[in-house]
């Protein structure tokens, strides 16, 4: 399956909390952006969709949209 | 094992479970339902590993209040193997169901149980079962996620891995941190803010909201189209579509719940950057969503607030929602947070288990306090919605319909452009509404109301017609008077829609009045002699009459068109009526909002429709009589005048004011044998409290004007024989447009104002003029015949009022501004006002009139007028000149009395909202303040402060000076005030001293004056209040009943209870000659209270042996006698016997009646010491004026002569005798079954008391129960 690039990734995250790519920080806090629990859930069925590895419990854990990234590359990594 | 507090999440449910141990609500679970080949050792290998992680499942919640996780409790799948039963789906089920609805203590239970039913080979039901305290909806979806996880990687060899479940310390951890955090106080600040200003939230059906033990369940899959809709639009909106969701379901509950705003609770999963994310616990949150939906507005801006709102109210989530309840006070089940529960839960759909084809079902998610819209599914390939109700608020078709509708109306809300263009009610529901429940077509003749009178009298010439304060007219008198003057007013104008005003006190010529003005063709105006010049002059400019009928022209107001009775024709022949059935037959004038009251017009037709079908439907005959007590000015009236006379019944004429006097009107309804009568529910309530009321045989009452409460109903069939029949109709619909039967069986609370009658239809419509689903509240609309033709000489408000039918084209719909619903069986409840219309003593009164007269004073620059209870409030912002005095002298010159308010409240200015509205619940409450001065003085004068009092619920001292009516008394409450001064002082001053004489110490003087004259203490008091035959109790040796007052007010059910008292009192009557003659007075005085139905006696002491007397008497008289009971009393015999008493022992029997040990006083020894002690106590009987005192010493000094010389006889019934059981050790000749000489049979009871402590507050606690249980035996008179 072909995985989505961090850029195309957090494209679409910051589509879902509706702002610039370019204005979502991949280090603050994703809370702080916008992400609330229905966006998260509206992202990770979109993500089963796609077979990103990465369900609710992982947007609503992460702490910024790098350490997500970290953990789709670990996964897919194993 | 580990111990810790409870996490704030858990202690909500903590409470709520320790407060119902029994209630298995707590219980939340699902099933899968597993198809294919399943490997049960891999499951159950998948279900321990993730019990080992699921550390919540192991907890032991202990009524401390304190938790333990119990490190070795293992957590297994069993299996159940259903294969061989007959339906093996159906007996799991039952097991499933019968594991939910058994309770867990969670402090001795485990909190799971998992268990496998096996179905065959290649189907099974896997259930969870989990204690809400350890887990909620969220934490279901992540245990069985990882099970499935797990059992996946089983299945493929792999023994570890995955994503564990994470521990519970980090959710516990996370909880202190919160607990003590700024942000815990950030955030309760945020929520108090936020939901500043809240109303009173209400929900979908009335009712207390607390969760029953069971919840009612329906739920439908959302079809295909309605999921694509949802998505295609939340898409187009940017919006998340689980909040389209929410939003459009509150927009749908708001439907239920009234205009204002709508509360309801959307659960929250409370783990977004929280260490929870991957526990399963109890870490949800239920928060508050404050809706309120402009539904004109774009859906897609409402759609677009809403989600905005709940972007806002997650991010203070964490707070708990629990904790915001107690800080706005809101405790108890009927003072809330949130109606209806929305949830939507995108994730929770079945998880994907390798081989096997999954469904999912929850079988529970905790206490349904109200109801709860539950959606599940992801939206794309799913979506169910659950409809989840407490079956104490809603019944199953309840639940049914609003799963149907819910669906409905998010199908058409999604394709709306605003929310206004949305249904409620489902296309069957709608037709229902229109054509089942309005089935009223019934052939009517096409006459006039002057065919239908002129018909009966050409039938009935010689009946009596009427009859008023002793005269008797005829039908042929009737027939010849109305003609004269009907032929008098022609030749003055009056024809087809000309208009006579008639200004006449109730008599015989109004009769004639009203009767003549219709012969001539014309429509009468019935005008208020009570009502101030200003008011008339308006009314008269407007209607223009031809002809005023009256007595004379105090105002100076009619003129050279003042007709008054001693001008009248007494012979003449009219023309025949040249009026239509489409003429005006009256024109009556109502309160009108804009300042200036409207003249209703109403046409023959209309009002033919209404007699005619009130003859029939109550089968009104010649032999009836009627009564007419309504003014005239009031629709009520027409009916009662019109009824008797199409039928050749009687009118029988009230005097003037009789309508306010319960004791006059009982009186008339007994002398002139009234049929049938008409009460206000307010006047209804103060007839039944007079005690003249009991025993009435009615045929048939009527109630209208005001709402009856179904304990007035109630009280009505105790105290009186006869039909009670509820009618409901604005004066813009010819009187009554509905009707319901509220007899003796009725159990309706509240009562409802029925069904429709002839020709007519009811309409419960929404704010778009949709009909509303059963049960939901909207505006009753009326249509059919008897619409009136609209107000007088107002087009404009004509149009306002009187809408195009949408459903019937050509004909009108009478908007009534009345709040209405339907019940299941069509019948309508009427709820209130949409509007400032308010009713006081049945009359309609427009705040906004009174508004308007106000605001033209020019004595305040701001001013509104509110309703609070029976009395009318204005608040006002004064201008220059402003006091209250002259103000209230302003509005009387304009408006009847009863419009004008009862306190004037000035404010610097009017309390508003935030969106600039009138904040009603600022405005301070009205002062009835006393007006200070001397403190009541005398025993009387405190005694009616009391009383003033209690009537008026007046907090805080009054003075002496203090007027009743300007505490907020008015007339109603004066009948009340009445009846409490008779039942303290044994008589009253009547209604007219009290409208003459109001303050304390006028009135005081009056009832001090009228004892004096009559040396007061009535023959018979009121001592308690109740339903049913009265029980009647005789005065022990004092004379006095007073005594009773504990053990008459202990009686359950309560009863009306009277106290005989000795007539010798008062010091003119001269002693009885003999017991036997007293007992014979005192049967007279019953059967004078009390005419039918079985008669209750009781006495204590002498008082027992008088009854016994009274008993005999009765039975003498042919009236059955019901309980006999005899508190401690011997025959006359077993004292004759005994030596005389000397004086001095007698008087000790008046200390004894004073409440005082008889045997602490040994110095008193003669009647001047005693009574002279006595005046300087402060017992009752010291505050008697001086003969009464002295009355009451020779009563008891007279005993003696009387039992001693009294001879009894035998009473035929049974006689019950309740002994002092700790007495008469030295008197063994005191033997209850020496009664069986002079009784049917006797029943012996003991109780263990002294003989003086009979009376008191212990014994009477038994005996009450005992004289209840046999009064119970008897029928009573309404049966």
């Amino acid at each position: 399956m072909m995985l989505p690039s961090f850029d195309a990734f957090r494209a679409q995250m910051a589509e879902m909390l509706e702002l610039a790519p370019g204005d979502l920080s991949a280090d603050a806090p994703l809370m702080d952006q916008g992400l609330d629990s229905m966006r998260a859930m509206n992202l990770a069925m979109q993500w089963e969709e796609e077979g990103v590895p990465l369900d609710f419990a992982d947007l609503a854990e992460a702490q910024s949209l790098a350490e997500l990234w970290a953990l789709v590359e670990e996964r897919q990594a194993s | 094992m580990t111990r810790f507090p409870l996490t704030e999440a858990q202690e909500g449910l903590f409470y709520a479970q320790l407060l119902d141990p029994a209630n298995p609500v707590f219980n939340t679970g699902q099933y899968l339902d597993l198809a294919g080949e399943l490997d049960v050792p891999a499951l159950q290998r998948a279900v321990a590993q993730a019990g080992r992680e699921a550390e919540a499942l192991r907890l032991r919640v202990h009524s401390t209040g304190h938790q333990d996780l119990q490190d070795d409790l293992q957590i297994e799948l069993q299996v159940v193997d259903c294969a061989g039963a007959a339906d093996p789906e159906q007996l799991a089920l039952t097991l499933i169901r019968a594991d939910m609805a058994t309770p867990v203590d969670p402090a001795r239970d485990p909190l799971v149980r998992q268990r496998l039913y096996r179905l065959g080979a290649q189907r099974h039901l896997w259930a969870q079962q989990v204690h809400h305290l350890a887990i909620d909806g969220y934490g279901m979806v992540l245990l069985t996620a990882r099970v499935a996880e797990l059992y996946g990687r089983y299945l493929a060899g792999q023994d570890t891995g995955g994503r564990a479940l994470a521990p519970l310390a980090g959710v516990l951890a996370e909880d202190a941190a919160y607990r003590a955090s700024p942000d815990r106080v950030a955030d309760a600040a945020w929520w108090r803010d936020y939901l500043h200003g809240m109303d009173d939230v209400t929900g979908m059906a009335p009712g207390r909201a607390v969760s029953s033990h069971s919840f009612i369940r329906t739920e439908a899959a959302l079809p295909g189209d309605v999921r694509a809709a949802l998505l295609d639009r939340a898409k187009a909106a940017g919006l998340g579509w689980p909040d389209v969701l929410t939003a459009l379901t509150a927009a749908y509950c708001r439907r239920f719940t009234g205009d204002g705003e709508l509360v309801v609770g959307v659960p929250h999963m409370s783990r977004m950057g929280s260490a929870s994310a991957r526990v399963p616990a109890m870490v949800m949150n239920v928060l508050p969503l404050r809706v309120t939906a402009d539904e004109l507005q774009p859906l897609d801006r409402y759609l677009a607030q809403v989600a905005e709102n709940l972007a806002q109210i997650r991010g203070h989530g964490r707070f708990r929602s629990e904790q915001v309840r107690r800080d706005l006070g809101l405790i108890g089940g009927d003072r809330r947070l949130y109606g209806p529960l929305v949830n939507v839960q995108p994730y929770d759909r079945p998880p994907r288990m390798a081989g096997l084809k999954v469904g999912l079902r929850v079988t529970g998610t905790g206490p349904v306090d109200d109801i709860h819209f539950t959606f599940r599914g992801d939206g794309r390939t799913s979506l169910t919605i659950e409809v989840d109700a407490n079956p104490a608020l809603y019944g199953p078709d309840d639940v049914r319909a609003h799963g149907n509708r819910l669906a409905a109306f998010l199908a058409a809300a999604l394709a709306a452009e605003r929310l206004a263009d949305v249904p409620t009610a489902l296309p069957q529901e709608a037709d229902a509404e229109l054509a089942q429940f309005n089935r009223t077509a019934h052939p009517v003749p096409d006459v006039t109301l002057v065919q239908l009178l002129e018909d009966a009298f050409a039938v009935h010439g010689d009946a009596v017609a009427l009859r008023f304060a002793g005269t008797a007219i005829s039908y042929a008198e009737l027939d010849r008077r109305t003609r004269a003057l009907a032929a008098a007013l022609q030749p003055r104008g009056v024809g087809p829609e000309a208009i006579v005003a008639v200004a006449l006190p109730r008599s015989v010529e109004l009769v004639v009045a009203l009767v003549a003005v219709l012969r001539a063709g014309g429509a009468y105006l019935p005008l208020d002699l009570e009502h101030p010049a200003e008011r008339i002059a308006t009314i008269l400019e407007g209607a223009c009459p031809a002809v005023v009928l009256a007595g004379d022209d105090p105002h100076g107001l009619y003129g050279d068109r003042l007709l008054v009775p001693a001008d009248w024709a007494r012979a003449g022949e009219a023309q025949p009526c040249a009026a239509t059935p489409g003429n005006a037959a009256y024109v009556i004038y109502t309160s009108g909002s804009t300042g200036a009251p409207k003249g209703v017009v109403v046409e023959h037709r209309s009002i033919v429709n209404r007699l005619l079908w009130m003859a029939e439907h109550y089968g009104f005959a010649a032999t009836d009589r009627i009564l007419l007590k309504t003014p005239a000015t009031f629709d009520v009236s027409v009916w009662e005048f019109f009824l008797p006379l199409i039928r050749g019944a009687t009118l029988v004429v009230a005097p003037p004011e009789a309508h306010r006097d319960p004791v006059a009107l009982a009186r008339l309804i007994r002398g002139e044998g009234i049929t049938t009568l008409h009460f206000v529910p307010s006047m209804l309530a103060a007839f039944l409290a007079a005690p003249e009321s009991a025993g009435l045989a009615i045929a048939r009452v009527f109630t209208s004007g005001e709402e009856l409460p179904a304990e007035l109903r109630d009280r009505f069939h105790g105290r009186i024989r006869g039909e009670l029949h509820n009618l409901y109709g604005p004066t813009e619909a010819a009187v009554d447009v509905s009707y319901w039967p509220a007899s003796a069986d009725d159990r309706s609370r509240p009562v409802p104002i029925g069904h429709p009658v002839w020709n007519t239809r009811l309409l419960v419509l929404d704010a778009a003029h949709r009909p509303v689903p059963l049960g939901v509240t909207g505006q009753l609309f009326i249509g059919g015949v008897q619409l009136a033709r609209g107000y007088l000489g107002r087009p404009d408000l004509t149009a306002e009022r009187f809408i195009a039918d949408p459903f019937h084209p050509g004909e009108r719909l009478y908007a009534t501004g009345d709040l209405a619903r339907r019940r299941g069986d069509g019948a309508i409840e009427f709820l209130g006002r949409a509007d400032h219309q308010v009713k006081i003593r049945g009359l309609r009164i427009e705040l906004g009139e009174i508004e308007a007269a106000i605001a033209d004073s020019g004595l305040a620059s701001a001013a509104v007028v509110l309703a609070r209870g029976e009395r009318l409030v204005a608040w006002l912002v004064p201008a220059t000149g402003y006091d209250a005095e002259t103000l209230r002298l302003a509005l009387a010159r304009r408006l009847p009395s009863y419009m004008v308010p009862a306190a004037f409240v000035p404010l610097a200015a009017m309390p508003v909202t935030a969106n600039g509205k009138l904040d009603r619940r600022a405005l301070p409450e009205p002062d009835f303040a006393s007006e200070g001065g001397d403190a009541p003085a005398t025993a009387t004068e405190r005694k009616l402060a009391e009383l003033f009092a209690a009537v008026l619920g007046h907090e805080g001292p009054l003075a002496a000076g203090d007027d009743f009516f300007a505490l907020g008394g008015h007339s109603l409450s004066a009948v009340d005030l009445l009846l409490r001064i008779r039942e303290e002082w044994g008589h009253d001053p009547g209604l007219a001293t009290l409208f003459e004489v109001a303050d304390i110490r006028g009135l005081a003087a009056r009832i001090d004056h009228a004892a004096d004259a009559d040396h007061g203490l009535g023959p018979l008091i009121v001592l308690a209040r109740g339903a049913g035959n009265p029980l009647f109790l005789v005065h022990p040796a004092g004379g006095l009943s007073w005594g009773y007052r504990t053990l008459a007010n202990c009686l359950q059910p309560k009863r009306d209870v009277y106290g005989l008292q000795a007539p010798a009192l008062d010091p003119a009557v001269p002693a009885p000659e003999s017991l036997e003659r007293l007992a014979h007075d005192y049967a007279h005085r019953v059967d004078r209270a009390v005419p039918e139905g079985p008669v209750h006696l009781a006495g204590w002491s002498v008082g027992g042996v008088i009854a016994q007397g009274v008993a005999v008497a009765l039975q003498d008289m042919g009236r059955e006698v019901g309980l006999l009971a005899l508190l401690d009393a011997y025959p006359a015999d077993c004292w004759r016997a005994e030596p005389e008493p000397t004086e001095a022992q007698a008087l000790r029997a008046l200390l004894a009646i004073a409440g005082l040990d008889p045997e602490a006083y040994p110095q008193l020894t003669t009647r001047e010491q005693v009574t002279a002690f006595l005046r300087d106590g402060d017992s009752p009987l010291g505050s008697l004026p001086a003969p009464v005192l002295d009355g009451v010493v020779r009563v008891v000094l007279d005993n003696n002569r009387l039992v001693r010389g009294h001879h009894h006889r035998r009473f035929a019934g049974t006689l019950t005798h309740i002994r002092a059981g700790l007495d008469h050790g030295d008197k063994p000749q005191l033997q209850p079954t020496s009664w069986g000489a002079y009784s049917g049979a006797v029943e012996c009871l003991t109780v263990p008391f002294l003989h003086p402590q009979l009376t008191g507050p212990e014994a009477s606690a038994l005996i009450a129960p005992l004289l209840s249980e046999r009064m119970a035996l008897f029928t009573p008179v309404s049966a």
